[in-house]
């Protein structure tokens, strides 16, 4: 097995006017290539602060973390912009497409800040047929459901063959049909593409259908 | 092309065409003064270009640009004609009066026969102005409404009869005897200017310095050197257009800045979108930029139509001139992109520096 996460020790405290609030307290985490890993606890345990920290959107206060083998802590925020684009993929609870943009739009959007303007045509095909997103390319974000949304949230993710995909609570919006379906989406990328995931959850189904739980509670992994 | 920037701009329209209309305002103003000044001056030149006396004999400061003096005598005209080298003199009264349409306007009172053979104005229809309160005028003017038969109000309510249509323009474009300008302005015996045309194959440098020589204390100059371009008549024009093309630029990059900075408040999360997805300082400002430069080229087209119409509808409704030089319009391109792009980049930087943690959480 290939580890392409890895965080030691991080730490992370908001400073609000003149009190200090630690929202992470010493978190360790290490992720296999192709895990699918659920992350859940109770609001303002951490959970999000983590993964915007393993995602480069926020940095630690201590503490290390290394992504398929580039050390996010130590990198500028250039360098740091630069592993994001090329090693990691975002999902959001509230889907975060650009409305004025087609879905399509949407994808080839990912495909051009990761520099490469003429996509990957194979690469799209599997992905758009994986995703059930063939004739829905033209549509704009709100001429879609919910459900699509998430899924073009998730093709635009994965378009790029991130390293590691870290969903924040992806079905938090949805219903339960639409949260099935996403996440069967996210349980098949996971399996034919052996796609990395660390998906932030408070739904135990939805935890159950990922290969791993992390439990965290007041900013430590329990 | 369904890009950020093309589809930014068609789904805020109200916004896009503000901003387009700032930015189109600052070019057609550029545009149409310079293009004022321009036209102005040609006119001018081009009319003056027909007078064929090479020399201008006048008393010091009485030909200005929006007004003139008639207070030469008369007797000069006869002292002028002696004068070796001259072949003919003609004196002319020129005066400038208020005109309600263009500010101002001017009418010259002339020999007729004897300016016209010098000149060599031909009377296209009618006949010379003969009694007091004929006048013939070029066809420019006769285009405007003013046929042969037909009456103009100067000085007042006193009415002149058009009597003839006279070509090529040359000088002021109307022309009435010069002792009905006389007995009108109670100046008899006096002129503004004596035109005096030199004998072929003589130098009218050399003639202007023997006139100045035999007849000290007046102003003797070369017709080509009296009528020079208007920029360089009006005191201080040229810095008045420049402050013009300044304070256009400053409007551009204004309304742009506003435009931009409105838009990336409203798009802040969509900003914070971009950087988790690994967007770079540099996409996320050229992004901005290059909204900004569409939004200015458009303004620009926009700028141009406008000042070409306005131009148009001006010319028409007051006969003001407007000719459109290639240099100022290169000005006023650069001013409406170099503008945009400047006022954009505040509102850029702003956006690639934004937190992006921030910037997804806004509402």
């Amino acid at each position: 097995m290939v580890r392409i996460l890895k965080a030691d020790n991080l730490e992370k405290t908001y400073r609000v006017g003149k009190v200090d609030v630690p929202a992470l307290r010493g978190v360790s985490l290490s992720v296999e290539r192709g895990e699918f890993v659920a992350v859940m606890g109770p609001s303002g345990c951490g959970k999000s602060t983590m993964l915007h920290l393993l995602g480069g959107l926020l940095t630690p206060t201590k503490g290390r973390i290394i992504i398929d083998g580039e050390d996010l802590t130590a990198a500028s925020d250039a360098k740091r912009t630069d592993i994001r684009r090329r090693k990691i993929g975002f999902v959001f609870q509230r889907f975060n497409l650009f409305p004025t943009l087609t879905a399509d739009g949407n994808l080839r959007l990912a495909e051009r800040i990761q520099g490469n303007g003429g996509g990957d045509a194979s690469r799209r095909r599997e992905v758009l047929r994986l995703l059930r997103l063939e004739d829905k390319m033209h549509h704009k974000p709100l001429e879609l459901s919910g459900g699509e949304q998430q899924r073009v949230a998730l093709a635009r993710a994965v378009i790029t063959q991130p390293a590691i995909v870290l969903a924040d609570e992806p079905t938090g919006n949805l219903d339960s049909d639409n949260s099935a379906i996403v996440l069967n989406m996210f349980q098949e990328l996971n399996r034919q593409f052996n796609q990395t995931i660390i998906m932030i959850t408070h739904n135990p189904e939805a935890a159950a259908a990922c290969g791993r739980i992390i439990q965290m509670r007041d900013g430590h992994i329990v | 092309m369904n890009s950020l920037v093309t589809s930014n701009i068609r789904q805020r329209p109200l916004r896009s065409t503000i901003s387009v209309i700032g930015v189109a305002l600052g070019v057609a103003l550029v545009m149409l003064f310079t293009g004022l000044a321009r036209g102005m001056s040609n006119d001018l030149q081009r009319r003056s270009s027909n007078l064929r006396g090479e020399i201008i004999f006048t008393r010091k400061g009485a030909i200005q640009l929006t007004s003139s003096s008639t207070n030469l005598s008369m007797k000069y005209v006869d002292r002028l004609r002696q004068i070796e080298g001259v072949e003919a003199v003609t004196p002319v009264i020129r005066y400038i009066y208020p005109s309600g349409s263009v500010g101002v306007d001017q009418i010259e009172g002339v020999e007729w026969s004897d300016f016209a053979r010098m000149n060599n104005l031909q009377i296209a229809q009618g006949r010379g102005p003969e009694a007091s309160d004929e006048l013939v005028i070029d066809e420019t003017k006769a285009k405007r409404n003013h046929p042969v038969g037909s009456s103009l109000k100067i000085f007042g309510d006193k009415l002149y009869r058009v009597v003839g249509i006279y070509t090529p323009e040359s000088g002021a474009r109307a022309k009435l005897t010069l002792a009905s300008l006389q007995e009108t302005l109670e100046a008899q015996g006096k002129c503004t200017y004596v035109l005096v045309k030199v004998k072929q194959s003589v130098d009218p440098i050399a003639v202007a310095k023997r006139i100045d020589q035999e007849l000290p204390g007046n102003n003797v100059q070369l017709t080509r050197d009296v009528f020079t371009s208007v920029e360089s008549s009006i005191p201080n024009l040229g810095i008045f257009l420049r402050v013009l093309v300044g304070l256009a630029a400053i409007i551009s990059a204004l309304v742009v800045m506003l435009a931009m900075y409105t838009t990336i408040t409203e798009r802040t999360r969509e900003i914070g979108i971009l950087k988790a997805m690994g967007a770079s300082r540099s996409y996320i400002i050229s992004e901005i930029e290059r909204e900004a430069l569409v939004i200015s080229a458009l303004g620009l087209v926009v700028g141009f139509i406008l000042a070409v119409a306005a131009g148009f509808f001006i010319h028409k409704a007051t006969g003001l001139i407007f000719e459109y030089g290639w240099l100022w319009a290169l000005t006023a391109a650069m001013i409406g992109l170099v503008g945009g792009a400047v006022g954009a980049f505040y509102p850029a930087v702003r956006a690639a520096n934004l937190d992006p943690v921030n910037a997804l959480a806004y509402e």
